[in-house]
Order: C-alpha cells, then structure tokens, then sequence
C-alpha cells in the first residue's frame, strides 16, 4: 500500500439497523432491541436461532431483467444507490475508470433448495432459480446497473470477503487501474448458510453476546454496504470532498484449519501489523476497533486476546450484536459503522455484552464514550483461516 | 489495458488431457482431443446421456499423504493437484522466498460439494446437515486448503466472476506484486463438473448425441459446448528476470457492447469461444480483418475458467519458442493475446509476451 | 457390536482410509493424539450420532464426555438410547 491514502467519498447501507446509513448510525446508540421477526427462507422453514433480518423494501434496478433479482442484489443495490448520491456519481462520469468490488457469500452459489428438490424428485423444476443465478454475480450485477466499465470482482473469502473488497477496491486505485471504485458487499439470509452455521455448533438460539462470558455463538443476520472509493485526482476534479480514507489494509492466512481460526491468533497480529505499518500508523493513534466480534467461544476468544496484545488499552466493539454475522457483507457493513463512529467521535457500547468472561484479558466497551483521535480498525476473520484488517481515517476537513 | 508485467515461474495444469504443463503441450501440438467420460443425465424423458471433460487427481498422491487430503473434495483437489505442479515445475519446494499470496478464479465454485451439502438436509427423512459439507462448500475452500498445506500465511483471495473470474483475478494479483504485498502470487482457477450441472445442461441446451459429441468453437453460430473441469496454477513474480514462460504484459475488461474491442496487434489470438452459441455468435463483429486466431477449448472443455488453460499454452508457447499449433518457428518478440467474451457481453483481453 | 459399529462408522463416514476398524482401540483418545480427530470432525460426529444411534448431543461439553474414546462413546449411547441400551 505503501502509505497512500484512498478517499471515502460516499457510504450506503443497509442492514437490520436501518435501510440507510444516517437511520443506523441513531439506531447504532440506541441500544438493541429484541427481534422476533418472521424469516424469509424460501420454504417457510422457521430458525430456532434469531436471525436480523431486513425488514425494509428494496429497489429495483431500473433495467428489466428477464430472469428477476436476487435478494443480495436488491441489498446490494440499495446500498450503492445510496452511496453513490451521497458521493454525488449517479452515472458514469464521461472519462472517469469506475469499477466495482463487491463480498459475497450466499450470492455466489446456487442455494435454491426449491430447485434442488425438484431435481432430486425428478419433477422437471423449473429453471428460473438457475437462470436467475447465472444472471445475478453480484459485482457484474453493479456494474451493468451503472454501465460501469472498470475492473468488476465478486470477492468469494467466506465472512472476511467485504473488509476484502474495501482493501482490493483500494489497491486498484493506488495502482493506477482506476479512478473510482464501488466497493463493499452484500448477502442476504439463506436457510442453506442457517442449515451450515447451526451444524456447526457455533450459533446461539438466543440473541447473540458477543465477547460476553455466557456467548454461545452466533446469529446469523443479510444486508449490505458499499463505500465509494476514490483517487485524489478523481474527487478533486470532481470537488467532493471525502468523508474519510482507506489508509491501510492487511491480510494473512492462519494455514492452521479449515474452520478452527489458530489459537495464538498468528494471522490476525500479522494482518494488524502488515496494515498499521503501511498505514504508518502507530497502535496508539488508533481510536477504537471494530471487531469480527461474532460471538463464537473461539473467535472472542482469539480476538480478545490478540487485541489485547497488540493493541492494549485501546476499546473494541462488535457490532453483530445489532446486525448480525452478515457474512459477505459483515466487513462493509462494519467499514460504514466504524465512519460513523469516527464522524460522531463515539463508540457505542457492544450490544448484547454484560458479564466479563474471566478468560479474556480484556472486555470490549461497555457504554457509550467519546474517542479520540481520527483512526480506527475494522477486521475481520474468515473461514478458512482468513483476517482481514483495514485501518479507516477520518477527515479533517 | 493495464499495463504490467508478472513472470510466470511455473505452470501446473489438469483436465481430461491429463496433467502437467506438457501433457497439455503435447495434446495442442498433436491435435489430441482428450478422451470424453459419458455422465448420466435423468430427466423427465428418462435417462439421457452427456458428454464431459472429466479430470483425475490420482497424481496428488506425490505431494501429499492420504491422511491430509482425507475432507477435501474433487474441486480442492483438483486445485491442489494443479497448484502442486506449478510449485514443482517452478522448482520451488520447502521454504519459499518472502510472503506468497493465493489466489483463486472459479466460476461456479465448489457446486458438487454445495449440493451435497443440500442432500443432508433437504431430501426426504434428512435433518442431518453436514459441516464438514458446509465447510467445504464454501467457494474459498480451495484457497484455505492451499495455504493450510503449502503452509503459505500471505493474503488469500478467491474471485467469482463467471467468465472473468481469471482475468478479474489477474487484475488483484498485480496490485499485490507491484504494491509488494507479496513476493510471489500462487495463483490458480478451478471449475468442476456435477451431476446437476449435467442436469441444467440438458435443459438448456437439449439432448447430445454422445457418439456425435464434438466441439467446434470456431462454428460461432452453433451450440457445440461440451462441459469441461480442470485447474490451472501458476506461480507469478514481478521483479525477475524473464522466466522460462514469459510474462503476463496485460490484462484488459470491458464491455463487448460498448464498441469495437480494441484488440492489439499480435502474433496470435486465442479466442475463449467454446461451443456456447450464446457467446459464440459475441466474437466475429471483433475479427473482422483478423486471421491469426485460434481456438483451444476442444483440449480442455467449456468451462468459466476456461481463459486460464489458454494462458497456460499462450506461455508455453511463448517459453518454447514455437508454435505449438504449427510448429513453426516463433518470432523473438511474439506476444498472444487471449480473449474472452462472456454472457453479458463482458470481455476480457490478456496479453502475453517473452519479456 | 456397538462398539464395531462406531468404528465401522469412523472409519466409513471421516473418510479415515489408512485405518482399519479393527485397529482402532476401545480405551485410545479419539482427539488429538490416537486417532486424531479433530474439531470439525467432532461436530460431524454430533450429526452421525444422533443420525446413526438417535442420540442427541446438546453441546460440545456433553460431546467431551461422550467422546473421549471408544468406550465413553458407546457408554453414552448405551446410557441414551433404548434401542441401545446395554444388556442387562
């Protein structure tokens, strides 16, 4: 990265929080609510663990598509609308490169157990739910709506796959490959992701708690972000002047197992430490971290204890608490909230925490506090053994 | 087209032709189509058959025990297969110099995997949903499985994108060398065949008469396609002199729609087309005036990850110093371009050159 | 009987194709070293148990107990399971 700074010139976002950013960043320091709301799997199949829907309507691309949109698109392109009005880009600005990077899970495999089951049942199903998925990657999907020509990528890295496209959508502009980049992700809720969480054992049946000494894992929640990343000669010619800047981002692999993250959390201080030395960024000007934060016993436990190491005395927060884990999306979603917790110069407390867990050497903010400095991180870990840690600033201007 | 230029150490390949970057070469040089396995399709209609470039992995029993591989499935396999013989035909073996990143291209990902996952729960009497399935069903499997047995702690990243999973790819692995995130780049593309992919290739495109099953590509206006898997692995570096392959000089995206490609001048173009009408028919408006274009998706299959196996033989061809096709002797300052168009009228252009 | 199903089902089901359900001893730990399971591998074990023998197992502090070898395994079921059930 070599210490160039990316501008944030726009932010959308859509989750259980609120259908826009300015709606979740009041709901963020409101506390959580209870939710007990009805799910949208495709066969009335109910959850026994809460899951954060969105409950909000969603748009419509304005061209026709023949085979309809899928769910992920229809968050992801609320989303970008939003982020591309609030970066002032409605369309493709004459000789401006604008390319798309966007995280996925659910919106990168054909999870369709309607179809599937009539196939198995040798019912001649009806092939709408494939043409629809070979219709609706996700990036490509952006990209056409907005007659963007840059470079177009779905990033497929499991749960660290949106902290993945802000860091990729970065590097491009740095390298030179484009002005502007439409980075984020989006997923939306599936019973085939509830089916593999849950077998797992890593899900909690009640609302989850993370980093708190009685979590039992995870809820599993959809929604979207996307941030609008920008080169300086881009914004400049354009006169917007950005929110904040990507000013760093580390990625390592545990190599240790596929679901397991490594107990001494080696990926992780190397992700943290790869991004704040290109960010030339010292560990004490870092406000606050966003954390992974899902609420598993070893994922809090790991971050708990790397963060501690290599970031002591600085707050953490998990925002799942309010959103859920939204797996392509969990890393935009959290970039957004971690702007705007930067712009409010405050964290929240992390909701669904109450009782220190002995085993952590640190416990993550308990209430609302004031911040200092213009620096954050916002990390996440992965299946596969994969953390991503990208360090946001917020502008001064 | 962004410039760039990543030296591709090594080369590891499988598909139906078999393994290895020479198995490859020699199936181009002697115009050997790969024998085809015949999958069984039902359909309302009854049991059909259909024709598919199939893979084998036996060759992973070189690298790694049993016991290691005992979880991983036919698509991770295949990956790890093909990534192994990059390595070694790289020469690299035991500790590698700085940090390495691994990427993977798929275009469809680990879709056996995805619908065994589904058959625990979702057929009749099933509740019993497997995590070891869902693990492995995850598109970025492959990737961790790299890492977790090349013991590799760079950064990791897997890209679906359809058709341009590979080239979009190519884009991330260039930012990382030229930014020095990492040394090396690992870099691969997997895509494999199932049962349910045989099943919507009947319905979409209709009954294939196995005995009659040929592809012909350069027919652009007929549905020819035969479905392919395989993997292709290459180990890329940029501050390096020329390797035995050459080197990756550019790689272009866009729109087919948006006007003409430009489409620089070189020795060869090898076109992505593969038998699909549906793209076929996307690629004669962007010849006009151009006969030096070849097409190689009969060795290998239709595939999205098709444009991989052509940058494989575009490197080899380029490494030899001949025209695998004609033998004939190559130019010192050859470059091959490599084209593909997908369902949307998206395309890409990858450039290859000696230096 | 049971305890050469549970082998059967090891050996069959976690793909471990080196190891003969024969060689695997009754008292040896199923974790870490002996057989060398590990963390994924206990989760599938939940689903297998409760797939092949009806038992369930409500979280990993009971699948500790039950699986610390092949004998705390059978003695698990055998404790749950009517069908199971050990002989009088």
């Amino acid at each position: 990265m070599g210490g160039s700074r990316v501008a944030i010139t726009g932010l959308g976002c859509v989750c259980a929080l609120g259908p826009d950013v300015p709606t979740c960043a009041e709901a963020l320091f409101l506390g959580r609510k209870d939710r007990v709301a009805p799910v949208r799997f495709e066969d009335s199949y109910s959850p026994t663990s809460p899951v954060f829907q969105v409950a909000s309507p969603l748009p419509a691309p304005s061209r026709w598509l023949k085979h309809g949109v899928s769910r992920t698109n229809s968050l992801a392109l609320a989303a970008v609308r939003e982020a591309l009005a609030d970066g002032g880009l409605t369309s493709s600005p004459g000789s401006l490169r604008v390319g798309v990077c966007m995280g996925t899970t659910v919106g990168s495999a054909l999870n369709s157990t309607r179809f599937y089951r009539g196939y198995l049942d040798r019912k001649e199903p009806d092939m709408s739910p494939v043409s629809r998925f070979l219709s609706n990657n996700p990036a490509l999907f952006i990209a056409r709506e907005y007659a963007f020509s840059g470079p177009c990528q779905t990033v497929v890295n499991a749960c660290s796959s949106g902290t993945d496209a802000l860091g990729i959508g970065a590097s491009w502009i740095a390298a030179g490959i484009c002005d502007v980049v439409v980075a984020g992700g989006a997923d939306e809720l599936s019973r085939v992701t509830y089916e593999g969480f849950a077998s797992l054992m890593v899900t909690d049946d009640e609302m989850c708690k993370p980093f708190d000494r009685n979590r039992k894992g995870l809820n599993l929640g959809e929604g979207a972000a996307a941030l609008l990343l920008e080169s300086e000669y881009s914004w400049r010619m354009r006169r917007k002047p950005p929110r904040g800047f990507v000013v760093g981002y580390g990625a390592a692999c545990d190599a240790y197992h596929l679901t397991a993250p490594s107990p001494d959390g080696q990926g992780l201080r190397q992700a943290i430490a790869y991004a704040l030395e290109t960010s030339k960024k010292a560990s004490a000007e870092i406000s606050f971290v966003n954390a992974h934060g899902t609420a598993t016993l070893d994922n809090d436990r790991v971050e708990a204890i790397t963060l501690h190491e290599m970031l002591p005395g600085v707050p953490f927060l998990s925002t799942k608490g309010h959103t859920g884990h939204a797996l392509g999306a969990a890393g935009a979603i959290e970039a957004v909230m971690t702007m705007i917790c930067l712009e409010k110069g405050r964290i929240p407390a992390s909701a669904g925490f109450s009782v220190a867990d002995p085993q952590l050497p640190a416990n993550p903010n308990a209430s609302t506090k004031e911040i200092v400095g213009s620096c954050a991180l916002s990390e996440s870990l992965a299946f596969g053994g994969h953390n991503s840690v990208i360090v946001i600033e917020h502008s001064n201007d | 087209m962004t410039d760039m230029r990543m030296v591709i150490k090594g080369i590891g390949v499988v598909g139906a032709f078999g393994s290895g970057i020479d198995a490859l070469a020699t199936a181009i040089v002697d115009g050997i189509r790969p024998p085809l396995s015949t999958a069984e399709v039902i359909t309302k209609e009854g049991t059909g058959r259909l024709s598919v470039y199939r893979a084998r992995t036996e060759g992973l029993e070189e690298f790694f025990a049993k016991r290691e591989l005992r979880r991983i499935d036919h698509y991770a396999k295949m990956a790890l297969l093909a990534a192994s013989l990059a390595l070694k035909d790289a020469k690299v073996s035991g500790q590698r110099q700085g940090t390495t990143g691994i990427i993977v291209a798929t275009g469809y990902g680990p879709h056996r995997t995805t619908f065994g996952f589904l058959d625990t729960f979702v057929k009749e009497g099933n509740n019993f949903a497997s995590p070891t399935l869902f693990a492995s069903s995850v598109h970025n499997a492959a990737a961790a499985y790299a890492a977790i047995l090349f013991g590799e702690r760079g950064p990791s990243l897997t890209v679906s994108q359809l058709e341009m999973s590979v080239s979009s790819a190519l884009l991330t692995a260039w930012c990382w060398l030229a930014e020095g995130r990492v040394d090396s780049v690992l870099f691969g593309a997997v895509d494999e065949y199932s049962d349910v992919l045989g099943y919507c290739w009947k319905r979409y495109f209709g009954v294939q008469e196995t005995s009659q099953a040929e592809m012909r590509p350069l027919d652009f206006e007929r549905q020819s396609a035969i479905p392919g898997e395989g993997s292709v692995f290459f180990l890329l570096r940029r501050n390096e002199n020329q390797g035995r392959y050459g080197c990756i000089r550019g790689v272009d995206m866009g729109f087919a729609d948006c006007g003409r490609i430009d489409l620089p001048e070189t020795d060869l173009l090898f076109l992505g087309a593969d038998g699909m009408r549906e793209t076929g028919r996307l690629y004669p408006p962007h010849l006009s005036g151009k006969n030096n274009f070849l097409c190689h998706a009969p060795t290998y299959g239709s595939l999205p990850i098709g444009p991989a196996f052509d940058i494989a033989i575009a490197a080899h061809e380029i490494g030899d110093g001949a025209y695998l096709e004609t033998n004939a002797e190559a130019l010192p300052e050859k470059t091959i371009g490599c084209l593909k168009i997908g369902r949307q009228g998206e395309f890409s252009l990858v450039m290859l050159a000696r230096e | 009987m049971l305890k050469d199903k549970l082998k059967a089902m090891l050996v069959e089901e976690l793909n471990l194709e080196e190891t003969d359900p024969i060689d695997i001893v009754d008292d040896e730990p199923l974790f870490g070293e002996g057989l060398g399971l590990d963390s994924l591998d206990a989760v599938e074990l939940v689903v297998l148990v409760e797939k092949y023998f009806g038992v369930e197992i409500k979280d990993m502090d009971e699948g500790r107990i039950a699986f610390g070898s092949i004998n705390s395994l059978a003695a698990f079921i055998e404790e749950r399971s009517s069908v199971w059930a050990a002989a009088e």
